[in-house]
């Protein structure tokens, strides 16, 4: 072992407030047998090179390097030890430009300070060992979870770029949340019709080989990491093969059996078998289990016997478990509305009239129950409307959260029940108005200057008060100068806030994640990498990270498809960084105190064997789990025990 | 009997429980006399402290060393034991780590005087007279061994081989040292602990563990804990994690929750940080992810408060040898 200390000058800003010499001579004397070299600038090309040629012609294989921070160049002078055949592992970095000439005035103190940092590097690097970065094998393939806006750009953006993609839907539809809605924010554009050319393109587009699309599914199971994830999937039968139904829809209408509409928020009936909706994609019929009578015994067979294709019916179609291989998992399952009917006194649930957002969407749409036709459940139109906000956002009895959406909602229905019911009056009631970006304002705007609409800002959901009986429903609400006043409406839409869809703490205990005290599943970092999970190898997009438009999760999940490109290339293999932690499997007591620290999820237990296991590929080298070890069985690489402490003593001495 | 190797027993500020551990070799002590000659033990056997000063330099085989070093006399007799024996060995967590006499170190040597002499209940001593090293009486002066400072180990005085932990240890873990010593083997490397394994006292525990979130701290009489489910994780301070095996996990074997005394496990410098970074990491703060910095502070700080002793949970056996004692340097 031969240790080198080379001290960079760095022109003069470490100099001036640090002698060099005083620092070799005081160095010399607790290590005679460490070389020492200064340097004026060691991150220059001459420098690098300088410090290639000392390491070679001296024989150091250990170096310290006393210059700036680490986060600066660090990486230059491993480059440094790899080039000159040492191991990288066995440097460490003094950081004494930003640590001591920087900030210590006095020279004698600097001077001081440097010896003491040197001891400790020198103690430490003294330690270190040889440590190995690893390579592993990946798959490339891409599980995504969920046929959204986000899931179905990052299934089309990785199979552009001939990524094979596996989409698991747990609907028979694809689309989500948008395709129920016929008109847009902030352009007024259909949902079904913007996200048609995707869609198109998933189905029958020149990548669609390379997607698997699978409807009426559900992850059961995954094991494994990132690079090499194994996923069991969970298929319903549709009883329909997809791929021989053309969609036409002869066999709906013969079907004898009707039943609530969970598509249209149970607002109409639909037949046993058929589409969710006129043109839902893919273009199949499937049949509901629970409503055909055919599965409660009876020998029906109408559809099959309308449908014009041979064996296209599929009676005996079974669950299927699939099995897929992939390296990355896209987690974009969105979101769901909250329960408005846990604000009591807003009477959504108990009068007809009082719609949440998602039900007057399918009120308003052409696929939905009335057509689009804008009417009260007795078929007249309404005259009144009262359209409220922040139902259940910006409120700490509810959710703490603005769900960012709603405003922008709530006035482009403004703007249809004005274009569709012209002598309508309508009433926006509003804790907080939020319409940013460069179109959003437009809508608002047209509210505004609409002399049939009102604006009233309301302090606290519960001055809402909804009364009355049959059709009649009055609201008793703030009037906007300070009074009460009580007001007759026909209709009253609530504008709920974004929730986490129902199945956001079953996917999240499939995979690990965790979610945030909203339920929203937490990202690596809420502005620089929102669309990575904790996981390793498993992105996030769309409303199940947050609350959001179609816009951001788009965007999302492109940065998502981005990260998966970058990190997983075929042909490349996975570098794994040596700075993990590792259990002494000999020693580990299994006491399971480290299986619930690790925020990245990298340590399992193993129940066979009795002892805890980090997964090298998860782990991030962050030291909690070392730090809990009560049995000192987890080991830091680069950070044992033995080299901090050497360095604590090295710089206490 | 001169030509069986010479074994001594010696205690320093200790209980007596060492040597009642020993005595609990039931039969077995007649081959530990057998095997050699039984010859120093002021519990036991008559020998005088001036028959061993008499013996040449490593003539006792093997000396068991236990109780901490709280007096003069005590640090004395390690001192003459340890030039007296070929081995010696700090018997116990007291001799080993300082145990609960090292708890002493948490007061200066006045206060705790001043609570055992003067403000003990108990304590009867109108004229307030405070133990001295001499005393003049009208008969000429007293002595008495004077009190230090600090509490030590054998090993922050003398120069030790080995170590037996365990408070007291247990009779098979002693005998297994005996055959060792006994069987002519190569013995371990210097320094080396006996009797104990490398690992914590969970893996000689039957009881079912899970994931560790800990939620409120009990003691063992608010509640009867379940038989079959990790003490820990029923909220009782089990410092199992953190302590060497060896014992075959008597304690949690009865419903009891571990108190350390085979002292940290392999390779882990200071037990009661250990615990209390272990401890740290599973703390369960309800709701943790609604609350502000402030109020999870809150939280915390009541959590810790529910802890009675601090020192004497996490540091019972050894405090003389933990990082906190500023009388020790590390070893190096």
């Amino acid at each position: 072992m031969k240790v080198g200390v080379v001290f960079c000058k760095c022109g003069t800003a470490i100099t001036e407030k640090i002698d060099a010499d005083q620092v070799q001579q005081r160095l010399k004397k607790l290590y005679p047998d460490v070389d020492f070299v200064t340097v004026d600038l060691a991150c220059s090309e001459g420098g690098k090179e300088f410090v290639e040629a000392y390491l070679k012609d001296k024989g150091i294989d250990r170096m310290v390097i006393s210059a700036c921070s680490p986060r600066d160049h660090e990486n230059t002078f491993k480059g440094c030890m790899h080039r000159a055949g040492r191991n990288p592992y066995l440097m460490q970095m003094v950081n004494a430009r930003e640590q001591i000439a920087w900030v210590t005035a006095d020279k004698v103190a600097a001077t001081d300070k440097a010896v003491r940092y040197l001891d400790a590097a020198v103690r430490r690097v003294m330690l270190h060992d040889k440590l190995e970065s690893k390579q592993l094998d990946i798959c490339p393939d891409v599980l995504i979870i969920g046929a959204g806006p986000a899931g179905l750009k990052t299934a089309l953006t990785l199979a552009e770029s001939g990524r094979k993609v596996i989409i698991v839907e747990k609907t028979p539809v694809i689309g989500g949340m948008p395709v129920r809605y016929e008109d847009t924010f902030p352009k007024m554009e259909c949902g079904p019709c913007m996200l048609e050319p995707i869609m198109g393109d998933i189905l029958h587009g020149p990548h669609s080989a390379d997607i698997e699309l699978l409807t009426m599914a559900e992850v059961q199971g995954v094991v494994g990491s990132y690079g090499n994830f194994i996923v069991q999937i969970k298929q319903r039968p549709r009883y329909v093969d997809p791929h021989k139904c053309i969609g036409c829809g002869e066999c709906t209408a013969p079907c004898p059996v009707s039943t609530k509409n969970p598509f249209n928020y149970n607002l109409d009936e639909k037949k046993a078998v058929g589409f969710t909706f006129a043109g839902a994609l893919p273009n199949s019929v499937y049949i509901d289990p629970e409503a055909c009578v055919r599965f409660k015994g009876e020998s029906c067979q109408l559809c099959k016997d309308a449908c014009p294709v041979e064996g296209a019916f599929v009676f005996d179609d079974k669950e299927r478990v699939l099995e897929r291989n992939v390296g990355a998992i896209a987690v974009m399952i969105g979101s769901e509305v909250y329960d408005c009917s846990r604000i009591p006194n807003l009477g959504y649930g108990k009068f007809p009239e009082v719609y949440n957002s998602v039900e007057f969407e399918r009120i308003l749409s052409s696929t939905g129950p009335t057509s689009g036709e804008i009417k009260s459940r007795t078929g007249k139109p309404p005259e009144n409307v009262a359209i409220v906000h922040c139902v259940g956002s910006l409120d700490s009895k509810h959710k703490d959260y603005c769900s960012s959406v709603c405003c922008q909602a709530a006035f482009k229905f403004s703007h249809l029940i004005d274009k569709r019911v012209p002598t309508a009056k309508i009433t926006h009631f509003f804790k907080e108005l939020v319409v940013p970006g460069k179109e959003e304002f437009h809508l608002f705007h047209e509210a505004q200057n609409n002399t049939k609409t009102k604006l009233i800002r309301y302090g606290s959901i519960e001055e809402l008060k909804v009364s009355g009986s049959g059709e009649r429903i009055s609201m008793e609400h703030p009037n906007g100068k300070g009074a009460t006043e009580k007001t007759i409406f026909d209709m009253v839409v609530l504008c709920p806030a974004m929730i986490p869809a129902e199945d956001t703490a079953k996917v999240g205990k499939l995979l690990e994640l965790t979610q945030d005290k909203a339920g929203f599943f937490d990202e690596m970092h809420g502005r620089m990498d929102s669309s990575l999970s904790k996981v390793k190898g498993v992105c996030l997009a769309g409303t199940c990270q947050a609350p959001g438009d179609i816009q951001r999760s788009i965007n999302q999940g492109l940065a998502a498809a981005g990260t998966i490109l970058s990190g997983l290339v075929p042909g490349r293999k996975l570098e794994i960084d040596p700075i993990k932690a590792s259990v002494d499997a000999a020693r580990c007591s299994g006491c399971r105190v480290c299986n619930s620290v690790c925020p990245y999820k990298a340590i399992s237990f193993d129940p066979a064997k009795k002892i805890s296991h980090v997964n090298e590929v998860l782990c991030m080298g962050c030291g909690t789990c070392v730090a809990a070890c009560p049995v000192g069985v987890i080991k830091g690489n680069h950070f044992s025990n033995q080299e901090i402490m050497a360095e604590i003593d090295g710089v206490l001495s | 009997m001169g030509a069986k190797p010479k074994l001594s027993m010696y205690w320093a500020a200790s209980c007596g429980g060492c040597e009642i551990a020993l005595v609990n070799l039931n039969e077995k002590i007649l081959a530990v006399d057998a095997a050699f000659d039984f010859m120093f033990c002021p519990c036991l056997l008559d020998t005088k402290k001036k028959d061993i000063e008499a013996l040449p330099d490593g003539d006792i085989a093997i000396t068991l060393f236990n109780g901490s070093l709280r007096t003069e006399e005590n640090r004395e007799m390690a001192h003459l034991m340890r030039k007296k024996s070929k081995i010696l060995i700090a018997f116990g967590s007291c001799s080993s780590a300082g145990c609960v006499t090292a708890l002493g170190n948490l007061s200066p040597k006045g206060e705790n005087f001043k609570t055992i002499y003067l403000d003990s209940p108990s304590v009867d001593n109108p004229k307030g007279i405070i133990p001295t090293p001499h005393t003049t009486v009208p008969e000429g002066v007293l002595e008495l061994p004077a009190y230090l400072d600090r509490v030590k180990s054998l090993a922050q005085e003398v120069d030790v081989d080995y170590f037996i932990p365990g408070c007291p240890p247990e009779p098979h873990q002693i005998w297994s040292v005996i055959q060792a010593v006994t069987s002519g083997k190569p013995l371990p490397p210097k320094g080396s602990v006996l009797g104990g394994g490398t690992s914590s006292v969970c893996e000689e525990c039957s009881r079912t563990r899970g994931d560790k979130k800990i939620k409120e701290l009990r003691r063992t009489f608010d509640f009867k804990p379940e038989p079959d489910l990790c003490l820990l994780e029923q909220g009782l301070i089990c410092m199992g994690i953190a302590t060497r095996n060896g014992c075959g996990a008597l304690c949690p074997k009865v419903n009891m929750p571990c108190t350390g005394c085979y002292g940290p496990p392999e390779g882990v410098e200071d037990q009661g940080a250990k615990m209390i970074g272990a401890l740290g990491s599973i703390v369960d703060v309800e709701g943790l992810k609604e609350l502000k910095e402030e109020e999870i502070n809150t939280k915390v700080d009541e959590w810790i408060r529910s802890i009675p002793d601090l020192a004497g949970t996490f540091y019972k056996y050894t405090l003389a040898e933990s990082l906190l004692n500023q009388l020790k340097g590390r070893k190096k």
